[in-house]
């Protein structure tokens, strides 16, 4: 599987360096009364979608760096940010 | 010669307006379902909705390899009757699915793995499943082309023997079970896609396809690794699964040599011999998800190092074709088998990840049981999609080979 993935630090480097971390979630839910759905949200839940998805992944191999970007999962190849998303 | 205008062959009847229920989805569990729903549950007002062809996706790709070793009392029972379901299928279908019960024998490479057989031995017997631990030298009498050095990456100690399982013909099953459903009135339509599913006030009211809107209360989804994208796409309900890509390849023919199916969790590699000769393999699973079904030379280098560490015999023996599927994985290792929530007429049966073949037969027949009288059977209440809400997962992780989307 073939991927090539851009590091914020170390640059282009070969994917299987790389940990997947999931789908991006948005920020940690936080707060006294968290329900249960919202915990299955943001632990399990994913939208499973063919396109372009924003994803958690770390340069296990490399730097160490936790970050996220967004990549086709139709075609298996890191795109550039979607209009409106940085 | 794989263009998509291709003409298929039979089952083709016209699209009608309304149908008593729509499965989104040609793969074995949905021609299962058709199947059970026209002949044990006398609805024949049923369409399959099938993007591409029957048996396109993980029905054509698997390894063919069935079994009933599961871990936990909630799934044996179900692979249980999977299996048992095989000689009684080829029967009525009057259709040779070429079930071969040679058994599978997964090696142990470590005590601990041995302690884990051990358990899962145990567990299988209580529930009246045929399986034993074997040590290194009666394991060899099962395999005897099998390599017992200690100068191995992963020297055997010994193996978990599990008689009743075996292989059985992947692509008999898609068209034993499609002419089955077709002759008892159940409409195939291959080449349409669904592109939605309508709701009224919480229920379902049709199925947007290419070819048309057909008016329905009871869809099905069962599309196997799409499954989960198509969920959201269709309803913005978000399943708990990640759909990783797993490999398979195939060695030219040879004489037999293997008589049992052949797996190594350490090794991540299982081998069977078809029942052609050739030495059928497969790999783990891709690291990350994606739809590409692609296949990478690293992983027939892995598989070609694991063979020949395990079975030096198959040296210099060539690889003829390698190929990859989809496979939907949950972080439970146990499917998502629900309907009428959240949506009423709304049924799913998915997150099979790389049990999906093994399973068919018994899934289809009580995914047919709940869309006919709207009543969860008993042995699928448990594969509730809530169970992850409220933390209710399986311990199907335990089973001695497992690969889950973390790993």
């Amino acid at each position: 599987m073939s991927l090539l993935i851009q590091c914020p630090i170390c640059g282009r480097r070969n994917g299987y360096e790389f940990r997947y971390g999931g789908e991006d979630k948005g920020p940690y839910p936080d707060g006294p009364s968290i329900s249960p759905a919202q915990w299955y949200d943001y632990v399990h839940a994913n939208t499973c979608r063919a396109g372009v998805v924003r994803e958690w992944w770390c340069h296990r191999q490399g730097c160490g760096l936790w970050f996220t970007l967004f990549r086709d999962t139709g075609t298996n190849v890191q795109v550039s940010a979607p209009e409106g998303e940085q | 010669m794989f263009g998509m205008k291709k003409i298929l062959p039979g089952f083709a009847p016209p699209l009608k307006f309304s149908y008593d229920a729509v499965l989104i989805g040609g793969g074995l569990h949905n021609l299962a379902t058709a199947w059970f729903l026209a002949r044990e549950q006398n609805m024949n007002s049923v369409a399959i909705i099938e993007k591409n062809y029957i048996g396109y996706g993980g029905a054509g790709r698997n390894t063919a390899i069935v079994r009933a070793n599961q871990r936990t009392r909630e799934n044996i029972p179900l692979y249980k009757e999977a299996l048992d379901l095989w000689p009684v299928m080829t029967r009525e279908l009057d259709f040779n699915l070429m079930f071969y019960n040679c058994g599978n024998v997964n090696l142990l490479h470590s005590e601990a793995a041995v302690k884990a057989a051990r358990v899962n031995v145990a567990t299988a017997r209580l529930m009246g499943v045929e399986s034993h631990l074997l040590d290194a030298a009666e394991t060899q009498k099962r395999v005897p082309a099998l390599n017992l050095s200690h100068q191995i990456t992963h020297p055997v100690h010994g193996a978990m023997y599990h008689p009743p399982g075996g292989i059985v013909r992947h692509d008999a099953v898609v068209w034993g079970l499609a002419r089955g459903a077709a002759e008892n009135g159940v409409h195939i339509h291959q080449q349409t896609e669904a592109l939605g599913i309508e709701t009224e006030n919480g229920k379902v009211t049709g199925v947007r396809t290419s070819a048309g809107t057909i008016a329905t209360p009871r869809v099905l989804v069962s599309a196997g690794g799409y499954s989960a994208g198509l969920i959201y796409h269709m309803l913005g309900i978000k399943l708990p699964i990640s759909v990783l890509t797993i490999q398979a390849m195939v060695t030219q023919p040879l004489k037999p040599l293997l008589n049992h199916v052949v797996s190594s969790g350490a090794y991540h590699v299982y081998a069977n011999q078809t029942l052609k000769g050739e030495i059928a393999t497969g790999a783990h699973m891709d690291p990350w998800p994606n739809y590409t079904t692609q296949t990478t030379a690293g992983y027939i280098k892995h598989q070609a190092e694991a063979l020949i560490e395990l079975l030096p015999c198959l040296a210099g023996v060539k690889f003829m074709r390698s190929w990859a599927g989809l496979a939907d994985m949950t972080p439970d290792m146990a499917p998502i088998m629900d309907g009428n929530d959240p949506v009423e007429g709304l049924f799913m049966n998915c997150g099979w990840g790389y049990f999906g073949f093994k399973s068919c037969t018994a899934a289809g027949r009580h995914m047919a049981r709940f869309v006919a009288t709207d009543q969860c059977p008993d042995r699928l209440k448990p594969f509730t999609l809530r169970r992850f809400e409220n933390h209710r997962l399986m311990g199907e992780t335990a089973a001695l080979v497992n690969y889950t989307p973390d790993n």
